[in-house]
C-alpha cells in the first residue's frame, strides 16, 4: 500500500481536524504532490506544524510523526542567516506571505539551500488559519561556496545510501507498493517501489503514467504484464507475475502480486499491489529446481491442520500426479501402499518433531506402475502456531530392487552354503573312508568318525597325534617320503601303507593325499582284504607258473634222464653180457642226454637270474669280432652279417660268456626269422639313459650305457608276440625245437647284469633287439688269460674236499686220485673243521658252497684263520650268495659251477695248485 | 498427457488466461456478494489437456466425491463452466447463500435447488463477462448438478471425444470463515481457433491499447 495519506496526527489536535475541514480535498492533492509542502498553525505559539506531505518527508529526511508538533523554524541552524529568517517574518506580518532563500538543516545534519514560499490562509473571519509552506532545495544555484561543496558530498552519499538501501530491500525481498488509479490511468509507488524500478522517489509517489510502470519491464516479459495488468484492469481480481525489469542495463527478477478493487457496482476503481525483487531467489529458486529435476527429488511442505500440501512439480511427476502447486494430502497419501507409513503423516494434529526418515512403497497414480520412494523431513514449529512438515520425496526403486536381489542371493548363499556343508558333514560322517587333515607338524588336526570305526582309536587319541605313530615300521619311509613331498606342496601318487589298530592288528590303508595350503588333506581307504586277495591270487598265480615250469621242466628232465638211464642201462647190459664194441654208442647218449640237461639247468638259472656272472670290464668291440666267424657259420650263407661298432665305444661290463651265448642265440632267432635270408646288423654305440628311459628295468639306474644292437631284415613279431616275447617258456617253434627260454634267459642275464633289453617289431619289417650294458668306468685292465696248462700228474698234494652228496664226492675223489693227489674227504663243515685246525698238510679245499650247516664260504673263512694263504676252490651248482663272484671271491679262491667234465675240474687243480708253487 | 496440439503463442495464452481470470473474478464477486463474504480466488491456472486428463486434474485433488454445478455455453467458442466444491461443503454452501436463514433440514430439501441457483448466478456473472469482453454473445443452457467421483464432469460434452483435446482453466476459490472452497473451472472446445486467435487478438488490443 502506498503511504500518500499523510494521517495527520492525534499530536495536532483539533487543528488537524480544521485542517481537514477546510483544505478537504486539498490535502490529498498535496499528499501526491512532488512539491514539498508543510502547514503550521500561526494560531498557536511557535506556529507548531500540522500537516507534512511525502515530498517533504522525502527533502528534509523528517518522517511526518518527527515533524509533526514541531515550530516552524525547527529546520534552521546556527548558520541561518538571521537577518533573512526576520525578513520572512516581516514580510508574513505585513502581506501574509513570504518568499526567501534561506539555509536550512535535514535530519542527517546536512545542510541545504531552501527556496521557502509561505502564504497564509485564512478562514471565513479572515483571520489566519494555517500557513502554507513550500520548499525547494536551490543549493545548486549556491554552488561554488561550502555548501555547494558539502551538497556534492551529499549527494554523493545519498546515492550510496540508496544504493544500499536497493541491497537491503534485494536481501530482505522487502516489498514496494504501487496503487492504480484506474480512472486516471495513473499509479503511484513508493519509496520502495521507485528504488526497485529505478523511478525518481518525489516523482512515483506523485504518480506516473502507465507507461512508467512498463517501461523498465524487460521486453520479452513487457506484453505478458501488458496483458495481465490490462485484465486487472478490466477487472480480474488476481494479479500475480514474476518478470524481469532492466534498470541501468542490470535485470532483476521481481514479483508483482496484485488486486483489483471493485466498486458497488462491480467496476474496478484500483488496482494496488506488492514488487519485490527476487533476483537472488530466484537464481536459487533456479539451482533448487535443477537440483531436484536431476536429482528426481520431489519437495513439499505441510502445515498440520491443513488439507493440502505445498509440493513441487518433480514431487508430482514421482508420484505419477499431474504438475501442481498443492495436493490434498489425502490425495498423496491414497498411492502409498496400505502397510507402509503414509508420505505426509499425522494430519489430525497429532505431529512428530524433529527429523523424520521414512521408506514406502507407492502405486503410480498414472501408470499404476509400483515404486519405493524414500521420504526425508524435518517439523518445525511455527511462529503462528501449528507445525510445519518440510521434506523431500525421491525415488529408491532401483536401490530396493538391488537390495532385494542382493538379499536374495544371499539367502540362497547362505542356504547352499548350509546345505553343502551338512552335505560335507554327512560324507565326513558317513564315509567309510579315512579322511583325514595332517598340519604342517606332521600332527592330524582332525579326523572322520571312520577311523574309529576301523581301528578302534577314539577321535582324541587320533588329533594330535603324528600318523606315523600308527604306520607298520615297514611302511614308515615310504610314509615319510610322501609327507615330505606333500609338505612341500608336491602332488604325490597314491600310496598303501599298515595302520595299526588299538588291538594291535593291521589294516592296509590305500591312501590318496593332496596338499592345500599349509596342511595335507588324506583320504584313506581300507584295502587289507585285498591285499590279502592280492596277495592269495599272486601265490596261486606263482603257483601255477611252479606247476607249468615244473612241468614242462620234469618233461624235459624225463627225456634228458631216458637217455641217461637208459644208456646207462644198456652199457650196463653190454658190459654184462661182454658186448662192448657197441657201448661208446650208448655212452655218447647218455653224455649227450646228461650235457642237455645240464644246460638247460644253466638257462633255468640264467631266467631266474641266478647264475653265477662272471662280471668284468668287456671290450664289446673286440667280442663281437671275435665271434664274427662263429656267427656267420650260424647264419648260413643266405643271411649277411654287418657288424656296425662305435669307433668311440666305451666299454661295458658284463660277463663275457653269457654275452657271447646271447648274441649267438639272438643271431639265431633271427636267423629262423629269415628263412628267405637277409641281413644281420649287429651294432654298437654309447647311449645315456635317464631313468624314464630304464622305467622297466628292475635294477639299471640312470647313467651311461653300451647298447648292442641285434637287427634282422626278418618277418617281424605280432604285437601279441611281441608282448609275450620275454615270457619263459614262450616260444613260436614247433614244439620240441625250441625250449621257449631264450629271449627270457638273454632277458635276465640282462637285467641281472643291471642293464636293459628293448625289442621293437613289426610284421614284415624285421626285429631290432637292443641290449643296454652298463659302462664300465675305467680303464679296461687287460687281465691276461692264464697260459694253458696242460693236465699233468700231481706229486702227492694233499686236497681236502668237502661235499655232502656223495655221487659228487666220489668223482671227485676219484678225479684227484687219478691226477695223483692225495684227498681227504668230509661230507660237510663239523668232520672239516678238526682237520682245519690240526697240523694235517692241506694244500687245497675243494669244497661245495651249499652245505648243510656251515656253508663252504664260512668253512673257507675259518680255515683262513689258520691257514691265510690255502687256496679254495669252490663247486656250486647254485648259491645265492656266489651268484656275483667278484664279491664271493677273494684272492686265492675259484669256483667251478656244477656240472662240470671230470677233465675241467683235473684242469683247474691243476692250475690253482701249480699256481702256488 | 498434455498435447501441446494447440498452437497458442504464449501472449495468446496468457490473454485467454486473463479473459476467464476476468470473467471468473466477477463470478466470484457474484458469489461474495451471495454469501456476504470474502471470497479468495487462486491465480488462475490454464492448461491444454485432453477431457480424461481434465478429470483426473479434479480427482486428484478431490480424493472424495465432489458437487458440480454446470453450464454449457456455445458462441463462437463452446464448452462448459462448472462450479465446483467437495460434496463435504455443499450444504454449507447453501446456508451461506441462503445467508443461514433456513434450517439444516430445509437446506437439504433446497440443497440442488440453491445449488442451481447459485452455479446459475455465479457461472452466468462470469459468461456473461467474458462474452462482453469479446464483444460476442455466448448462448447458455441451464444451470444442471452433478455429482461425481470428478471422472464424469468432463466427458458429457456434446460431441465430447476422450481424445480430443480442450483448453481447461481454473481457479480455486474459498470462502473466508466458511471453510468452503472449490473450482471455478472452464473447459473450452476450439471450434474454430482462427476465429479465436482475432477475438484474443482484438481482446489484447484492447486491453493493452488503453495504455499505449
Amino acid at each position: 500500500m502506498t503511504e500518500t495519506s499523510r494521517a495527520l496526527s492525534p499530536a495536532t489536535g483539533h487543528a488537524g481536524t480544521a485542517l481537514m475541514a477546510m483544505a478537504g480535498p486539498w490535502l490529498e492533492a498535496m499528499d501526491q504532490s512532488g512539491v514539498a509542502i508543510a502547514v503550521t498553525d500561526p494560531g498557536l505559539a511557535d506556529e507548531p506544524i500540522v500537516y507534512v506531505n511525502g515530498a517533504f518527508e522525502a527533502l528534509t529526511g523528517f518522517a511526518a510523526a518527527q515533524a509533526l508538533g514541531r515550530p516552524s523554524n525547527f529546520l534552521q541552524t546556527a548558520a541561518t542567516d538571521p537577518d533573512a529568517v526576520l525578513a520572512i517574518g516581516a514580510a508574513l506580518a505585513q502581506g501574509g506571505s513570504a518568499r526567501a532563500d534561506i539555509l536550512n538543516q535535514r535530519r542527517d545534519g546536512e545542510t541545504f539551500w531552501n527556496r521557502m514560499s509561505v502564504v497564509t490562509i485564512r478562514d471565513t473571519k479572515g483571520l489566519p488559519a494555517f500557513r502554507l509552506t513550500t520548499l525547494t532545495d536551490v543549493s545548486h544555484e549556491y554552488a561554488g561556496d561550502v555548501t555547494a561543496q558539502e551538497l556534492r558530498i551529499s549527494r554523493r552519499d545519498l546515492i550510496e545510501a540508496r544504493e544500499r538501501l536497493r541491497v537491503v530491500q534485494a536481501v530482505a525481498g522487502a516489498a514496494g507498493g504501487w496503487e492504480w488509479d484506474i480512472a486516471s490511468n495513473r499509479f503511484f509507488a513508493d519509496a520502495r517501489f521507485a528504488s526497485i524500478y529505478g523511478l525518481d522517489v518525489l516523482a512515483a509517489a506523485a504518480g506516473l503514467p502507465a507507461t512508467a510502470f512498463f517501461e523498465p519491464i524487460h521486453a520479452e516479459d513487457r506484453m505478458r504484464v501488458r496483458i495481465a495488468v490490462g485484465g486487472a484492469l478490466h477487472g480480474a481480481e488476481v494479479f500475480a507475475r514474476d518478470y524481469r525489469i532492466v534498470t541501468e542495463g542490470e535485470v532483476r527478477w521481481v514479483s508483482a502480486r496484485g488486486r483489483t478493487f471493485l466498486d458497488a457496482q462491480d467496476r474496478p476503481v484500483k488496482f494496488a499491489g506488492v514488487l519485490a525483487d527476487i533476483t537472488g531467489q530466484k537464481k536459487i529458486e533456479e539451482r533448487l529446481h535443477i537440483a531436484q529435476t536431476a536429482g528426481g527429488v520431489g519437495s513439499f511442505e505441510y502445515l498440520s491442520g491443513y488439507g493440502t500440501a505445498e509440493v513441487s512439480e518433480q514431487f508430482c511427476r514421482l508420484l505419477g500426479f499431474r504438475p501442481a502447486q498443492s495436493l490434498p494430502v489425502r490425495t498423496i497419501n491414497s498411492v502409498v501402499h496400505p502397510d507402509d507409513p503414509a508420505i505426509i503423516q499425522n494430519r489430525d494434529g497429532a505431529i512428530g518433531s524433529g527429523q523424520a526418515f521414512h521408506e514406502c512403497r507407492i502405486t503410480r497414480a498414472d501408470t499404476g506402475e509400483a515404486r519405493w520412494l524414500a521420504s526425508r523431513g524435518e517439523y518445525r514449529r511455527e511462529l503462528s502456531g501449528g507445525m510445519t512438515f518440510t521434506g523431500v520425496i525421491y525415488d529408491i526403486t532401483q536401490t530396493k530392487n538391488s537390495e532385494a536381489k542382493l538379499r536374495q542371493l544371499t539367502e540362497r548363499l547362505e542356504e547352499r552354503v548350509e546345505a553343502r556343508t551338512q552335505e560335507r558333514d554327512r560324507i565326513w560322517n558317513l564315509s567309510r573312508d579315512l579322511l583325514n587333515v595332517i598340519g604342517p607338524d606332521g600332527t592330524q588336526r582332525t579326523v572322520n568318525p571312520a577311523w574309529t570305526a576301523l581301528l578302534g582309536h577314539s577321535e582324541a587319541e587320533l588329533v594330535g597325534m603324528p600318523m606315523a605313530s600308527l604306520v607298520h615300521a615297514e611302511d614308515l619311509p615310504l610314509l615319510r617320503l610322501r609327507l615330505a613331498a606333500l609338505l612341500r606342496g608336491e602332488t604325490v601318487p597314491d600310496f598303501d601303507i599298515r595302520l595299526r589298530a588299538k588291538d594291535g592288528g593291521y589294516h592296509w590303508v590305500s591312501w590318496k593325499a593332496v596338499p592345500e595350503g599349509e596342511a595335507i588333506y588324506g583320504i584313506g581307504r581300507d584295502v587289507t582284504q585285498r591285499k590279502l586277495l592280492e596277495d592269495q591270487l599272486r601265490q596261486s598265480q606263482k603257483m601255477e607258473a611252479v606247476g607249468q615250469l615244473t612241468g614242462g621242466l620234469a618233461h624235459d628232465f624225463n627225456n634228458m634222464l631216458t637217455g641217461i638211464l637208459g644208456g646207462m642201462d644198456m652199457v650196463r647190459r653190454r658190459v654184462s653180457q661182454g658186448r662192448l664194441d657197441d657201448v661208446d654208442r650208448f655212452l655218447d647218449a647218455a653224455m649227450q642226454s646228461g650235457q642237455r640237461a645240464a644246460a638247460l639247468t644253466h638257462r633255468l638259472l640264467a631266467f631266474s637270474r641266478r647264475q653265477t656272472l662272471d662280471n668284468r670290464p668287456l671290450d664289446i668291440t673286440a667280442l663281437v669280432g671275435s665271434i664274427a666267424d662263429l656267427l656267420r657259420r650260424t647264419l648260413g650263407e643266405q643271411v649277411e652279417l654287418v657288424v656296425d661298432m662305435d669307433p668311440e665305444l666305451w666299454s661295458a661290463v658284463a660277463d663275457d660268456n653269457q654275452l657271447e651265448s646271447a648274441l649267438l642265440n639272438l643271431a639265431i632267432n633271427a636267423r629262423d626269422a629269415m628263412p628267405e635270408g637277409g641281413r644281420l646288423t649287429i651294432s654298437g654305440r654309447n647311449a645315456k639313459l635317464s631313468a624314464s628311459d630304464l622305467a622297466h628295468s628292475d635294477r639299471a639306474e640312470a647313467g651311461d650305457y653300451v647298447e648292442i644292437g641285434v637287427a634282422d631284415t626278418g618277418l617281424g613279431m605280432a604285437p601279441e608276440v611281441l608282448a609275450k616275447a620275454f615270457d619263459p617258456f614262450y616260444t613260436t617253434k614247433p614244439l620240441g625245437q625250441g625250449t621257449g627260454l631264450g629271449l627270457s634267459m638273454i632277458y635276465g642275464f640282462v637285467q641281472q647284469s643291471r642293464g636293459n633289453v628293448l625289442i621293437e617289431s613289426q610284421e614284415g619289417q624285421g626285429t631290432t633287439i637292443r641290449l643296454f650294458l652298463p659302462r664300465h668306468a675305467g680303464a679296461l685292465t687287460d687281465a691276461a688269460k692264464p697260459a694253458s696248462i696242460d693236465a699233468s700228474l700231481g706229486q702227492g698234494e694233499v686236497v681236502l674236499v668237502i661235499e655232502d652228496d656223495p655221487a659228487v664226492r666220489l668223482l671227485v675223489l676219484q678225479v684227484l686220485e687219478e691226477l695223483g693227489y692225495q684227498a681227504i674227504e668230509t661230507a660237510d663243515g663239523r668232520e672239516a673243521i678238526p682237520i682245519l685246525q690240526s697240523q694235517q698238510q692241506i694244500d687245497l679245499l675243494v669244497s661245495d658252497v651249499g652245505l648243510p650247516g656251515l656253508n663252504g664260504r664260512q668253512l673257507a673263512e675259518l680255515a683262513r684263520e689258520t691257514r691265510p694263504t690255502l687256496p679254495v676252490l669252490f663247486m656250486t651248482g647254485y648259491a645265492k650268495e656266489a651268484i656275483d663272484q667278484a664279491r664271493f671271491l677273494t684272492a686265492g679262491m675259484e669256483i667251478i659251477t656244477k656240472p662240470f667234465a671230470v677233465d675241467e675240474l683235473g684242469h683247474r687243480i691243476n692250475m690253482i695248485l701249480r699256481q702256488n708253487k | 498427457m498434455i498435447a501441446h496440439v494447440i498452437p497458442l503463442e504464449d501472449l495468446e495464452r496468457d490473454a485467454l488466461t486473463e479473459l476467464v481470470n476476468i470473467g471468473m473474478s466477477r463470478a466470484a464477486s457474484s458469489l461474495r456478494k451471495m454469501v456476504g463474504e470474502q471470497v479468495l480466488l487462486s491465480v488462475p491456472a490454464l492448461e491444454v489437456v485432453t477431457r480424461g486428463g481434465a478429470a483426473t486434474l479434479i480427482r486428484e485433488r478431490e480424493s472424495g466425491q465432489v458437487v458440480a454445478v454446470r453450464q454449457d455455453f456455445e458462441g463462437i467458442f463452446s464448452g462448459r463452466a462448472l462450479l465446483i466444491f467437495p460434496e463435504a461443503n455443499s450444504l454449507a454452501l447453501v446456508r451461506a447463500v441462503t445467508g443461514g436463514a433456513i434450517s439444516a433440514e430445509d437446506a437439504a430439501e433446497l440443497e440442488d435447488e440453491a445449488l442451481a441457483e447459485t452455479g446459475n448466478v455465479v457461472l452466468n456473472s462470469c459468461l456473461a463477462t467474458m462474452a462482453n469482453m469479446l464483444q460476442q454473445s455466448l448462448t447458455m443452457s441451464l444451470p444442471e448438478v452433478i455429482r461425481s467421483d470428478g471422472s464424469s464432469l468432463f466427458d458429457l460434452v456434446e460431441n465430447g471425444v476422450e481424445e480430443g483435446v480442450v483448453l481447461f482453466l481454473y481457479i480455486n476459490f474459498a470462502i473466508n470463515d466458511r471453510n468452503i472452497r472449490g473450482y471455478i473451472a472452464m473447459l473450452m472446445d476450439l471450434p474454430s481457433l482462427e476465429a479465436l486467435r482475432l477475438l484474443i487478438a482484438d481482446f489484447i488490443r484492447r486491453v493493452v491499447g488503453d495504455e499505449t
